[in-house]
């Protein structure tokens, strides 16, 4: 790696000055002439049919330029899988959720569009509503969907090896229930859309998005518009964690109402519309049963877990295999059940949020630390010895073709101290270990690859063009850096074009943790593809071999001989003159087995590649209050290998404050049956900035055969293994285990007060 | 509601704006005057990040009137940079990779450089303090406080 400039460098990201200087512009930001204003009528009941909408009166309103409901949708459902469309966008028939949409208003303003809506009546026949997935499960309980018996949505079923024998060779075996609320993406910017449309029928579209050609693709389908009209346009992104990638009915509804009124429509929602009628993260009940040998080998998993969906279906499937995935990607797992069942209930919808499924993984890490205590083995030593390696296979059929989890497990024990602090330390202060690994990309079809190309202007410069998006955590400064490196060009000579469905080239956008490994990949091919063709043209030049060339500060010099080069510029016009303009291009598909379905056909090769992690966290337990406080955290993190260390920091440290502070020990929903108590920022705690812990982030670089320049994921680390971490060093600071996240005081005294009476 | 014409001195420059009186700093900054750099994230005064400087103090724009701003020196991060030289925050929320999705950016800069003029070397613990009232869910703070720490002085 001696011979990079850039990559494997702490780089200032390309984005930065814009976000620094107030110029980077989000949705809501945006105004176009004759722009109206969006609003949307919501329900206000869980469960209702709708008998009748009149919307006259609001039609009738000065400044009203478009009312729309269900009527104007034919009905037209959506889901991201075939088997899964069980919504309307603009609901017709029944309301299923307290803040579903019922109708929308784009006026002249936003007063007129709100006092339109208190015109709209809607008569509604209310209906018995459920909500919790227990209570949705039972016989005789009101059915949310016509399809759904039971209210079951989706029932992923693994079983691998033998799972009963696995249990009566294990010479310990142990049950545990581990239970969570609803918590939420909570991005800093709310949820926003703008539309634009022309006389010839095109569609434009501004949203904060995680994936323009999956949005372009499935307002194409409800609109059945052809795809080449739907034109998702890049735009800064506020934060996506997961939660900016399917379909939502606000962009569905602004385009209708655009179409209708022939003009712009703008469609901001409040905190609350974001908090209530987006996504939020599911809720779970986890029984989980382990076997194994007195050496601590994991013999036998069964696990089952019901999740609390909400009123459709989202990413179910994908939701509801995930937790599971990530357990088998972590460690040996030679006999196991999984049955995943993703329940309806008439509550918001559930999506996949960065730290999903914490008391699923929590309570798989915090289960293996009690087996570990009662065989008398300490925690690193019980994940090392069932930890992956490169060359495994994990239970439904991954090949790993990279890891770093015990070199991870290793540096972070190391490097906290944990030998001389794990059960030495004095009552209410405690150290506690969490890992994961986690799948880098998964089966997306089409959408599961990405293409790129890159074109010269007479001067030198460069532009990639690529479908990569960055919702924030810096995809596209991570492209231009591995462009200009490959070109020997300076980041700021390398344009970027990104993320619009129109003009980039398909691409799995910033979702599954594919950015690093897939869209950098066809980035890398397509500036290797166009240095090919550089050095092709300069080797006539300079009278030299390609193999004697290099790029370098926008020149072309032989190695050996590094004065004799020529200006690129000179080579790229010379290109242009002999009719072989210089055009790179790339693209990259990994290599998994697209016949794997989620819940049809689960086995196969899951994901490219692998990342891994491990954590260790520290914590004071206030025994009087019941108030844990995070004070260090060292996590080491498998990368593959950092393009740009100081990203992958941030990553990290973000996801201390997502999946550690945020997840484990602050962020949930309270309820008065479905109608959500703390729909606003006062009232859901986020970390701030004095709740975090001293973070000590360490670079794990397994250099993936496959990764470009052997990278893989940065993201997904602590947001899916501080939840272990907190759990154990909560247990090794005042010796209780709490089953139920978040881990609030409440539930710290009251575990505490029940100990003390045993 | 009946408007009024009100006046307003945002980044050193004047301005007159017709404002209805129950119209927020934030709205007329955004809406009227085409400086978003000030982010609406909650309304509520929760979440910091329509934050400005108001005589030198961070205010939560969502939370001023706009009249209530005549006659005193409002500052938006659009202000902060002058004769093409960024000023040394936003320099070092760069350098030291302190801003990911970005939306937060302009309040946390704001709030960071009124705190550092009245406290130019501060504790760590102080300057986590004086970004307490900004949420930020990317970063988990820590480069933000080292971009913070390593402005510390310069000002």
């Amino acid at each position: 790696m001696a011979e990079h400039t850039l990559v494997g460098h702490r780089v200032p990201r390309i984005d930065s000055l814009d976000k620094a200087t107030g110029q980077a512009r989000y949705t809501a930001d945006l105004t176009l002439p004759r722009m109206l204003y969006g609003k949307v009528l919501r329900s206000p009941h869980a469960h209702a049919r709708i008998l009748n909408i009149d919307a006259s009166k609001a039609e009738r309103l000065r400044g009203v330029k478009a009312v729309v409901t269900g009527r104007d949708t034919a009905g037209v459902r959506w889901g991201v899988f075939r088997y899964t469309r069980d919504q309307q966008l603009l609901t017709g028939d029944k309301v299923r959720y307290i803040g579903e949409d019922v109708a929308a208003v784009a006026a002249e303003d936003e007063e007129t569009a709100m006092e339109a809506l208190e015109l709209i009546e809607v008569d509604y026949e209310v209906l018995p509503a459920v909500f919790g997935p227990l209570e949705a499960m039972q016989e005789g309980a009101p059915q949310i969907h016509d399809h759904a018996e039971n209210n079951i949505n989706i029932h992923v079923p693994i079983e691998v090896g033998d799972v009963e024998k696995g249990f009566k060779k294990s010479y310990h075996v142990r049950e545990d229930r581990f239970v969570d609320s609803e918590y939420t993406y909570c991005q800093t910017e709310p949820y926003a859309v703008l539309v634009n449309c022309d006389l010839s029928g095109n569609l434009e579209i501004w949203t904060p998005n995680a994936s323009p050609h999956t949005k372009a693709k499935a307002l194409s389908n409800l609109l059945e518009m052809p795809l080449t009209k739907v034109k998702v346009r890049r735009i800064c992104t506020g934060g996506a964690f997961g939660g900016r990638s399917d379909i939502f009915p606000g962009e569905f509804i602004a385009a209708l109402m655009a179409l209708k009124a022939a003009r712009p429509v703008k469609l901001v929602y409040t905190r609350e519309e974001s908090f209530t009628s987006v996504r939020q993260a599911h809720s779970m009940i986890v029984d989980l049963k382990t076997g194994v040998r007195k050496d601590g080998t994991l013999l036998a998993n069964e696990i089952k877990v019901i999740m609390d969906g909400g009123a459709y279906s989202s990413t179910g499937p994908i939701a509801t295999s995930v937790p599971f995935l990530v357990w088998e990607e972590t460690y040996r797992l030679p006999n196991v059940r999984f049955n995943g069942y993703r329940v309806y209930t008439n509550k918001p919808v559930r999506g996949m949020y960065r730290c999903h499924g914490r008391a699923f993984l929590g309570g798989l890490g915090m289960q293996l630390d009690m087996i570990a205590e009662e065989l008398g083995i300490d925690p690193v030593e019980m994940r090392l010895r069932n930890a992956l390696r490169t060359g495994d296979t994990q239970a439904t059929g991954s090949k790993i073709i990279s890891c770093g989890l015990s070199e991870a497990l290793q540096q972070a024990a190391e490097k906290s101290g944990w030998k001389e602090k794990r059960g030495k330390l004095p009552f209410g202060k405690g150290i506690g270990m969490g890992a994961n690994g986690m799948m880098v990309g998964f089966p997306m079809g089409i959408r599961g690859g990405s293409s790129a190309m890159i074109k010269f202007n007479e001067d030198g410069g460069a532009t990639l063009i690529s479908g990569v998006v960055d919702t924030g955590s810096g995809n596209d400064s991570m492209v231009v850096q591995i462009a200009a490196d490959v070109l020997g060009l300076k980041m700021e000579d390398v344009n970027l074009v990104s993320a619009d469905s129109e003009i980039t080239p398909l691409d799995q956008g910033a979702y599954s943790q594919a950015a690093a490994f897939v869209s950098a990949n066809a980035a890398m091919a397509a500036a290797i593809d166009a240095r090919e063709q550089i050095l092709n043209i300069a080797s006539d030049m300079l009278d030299a071999t390609v193999e004697e060339l290099g790029l370098r500060d926008g020149y072309v010099y032989m190695k050996e001989r590094p004065e004799r080069n020529i200006w690129m510029g000179k080579a790229i016009r010379k290109a242009l003159m002999d009719d072989t303009p210089i055009m790179g291009r790339g693209s990259y598909m990994p290599k998994i087995d697209q016949t794997r379905e989620w819940v049809s056909n689960p086995k196969g090769q899951q994901a490219g590649t692998f990342s891994f992690g491990a954590v260790v966290a520290e914590v004071e337990v206030d025994a009087e209050t019941g108030q844990v406080r995070v004070s260090n955290v060292t996590g080491a993190h498998d990368c593959g290998f950092a393009i740009n260390p100081m990203a992958v920091e941030g990553q990290l440290e973000g996801s201390v404050a997502s999946g550690g502070v945020g997840a484990t020990l602050l962020e949930e929903h309270y309820w008065d049956g479905g109608q959500m108590l703390n729909a606003s920022m006062l009232e859901y705690k986020v970390p701030l900035s004095v709740d975090m812990p001293q973070i000590t982030p360490i670079i794990v670089e397994s250099m993936d055969p496959e990764g470009p320049f052997g990278a893989k994921e940065a993201g997904l680390w602590g947001s899916m293994n501080m939840f272990q971490a907190i759990g154990n060093a909560i247990y090794d600071a005042v010796g209780v285990w709490i089953k139920d996240f978040p881990i609030t005081p409440d539930k710290v005294l009251a575990a505490l007060e029940e100990r003390n009476r045993d | 509601m009946e408007k009024r014409l009100i006046h307003l001195s945002v980044n050193g420059d004047e301005y007159d704006v017709v404002v209805r009186p129950n119209q927020t700093l934030l709205e007329v900054l955004r809406e009227d005057l085409e400086l978003t750099g000030a982010k609406e994230g909650c309304g509520e005064g929760a979440c910091g990040t329509c934050t400005v400087l108001l005589e030198g103090k961070p205010v939560r724009s969502c939370l001023t009137l706009a009249v209530e701003a005549q006659g005193k020196q409002i500052e938006t991060v659009e202000g902060l940079a002058s004769d093409g030289e960024l000023h040394p925050v936003q320099k070092a929320f760069i350098e030291h990779g302190a801003i990911q999705c970005g939306f937060c950016t302009p309040a946390m800069i704001l709030t960071t450089k009124a705190f550092l003029e009245e406290n130019p070397n501060p504790s760590e613990g102080e300057a986590r303090r004086a970004i307490s009232g900004v949420v930020c869910r990317c970063t988990g703070y820590a480069k933000i406080v080292a971009a913070m720490m390593a402005t510390a002085g310069e000002l």
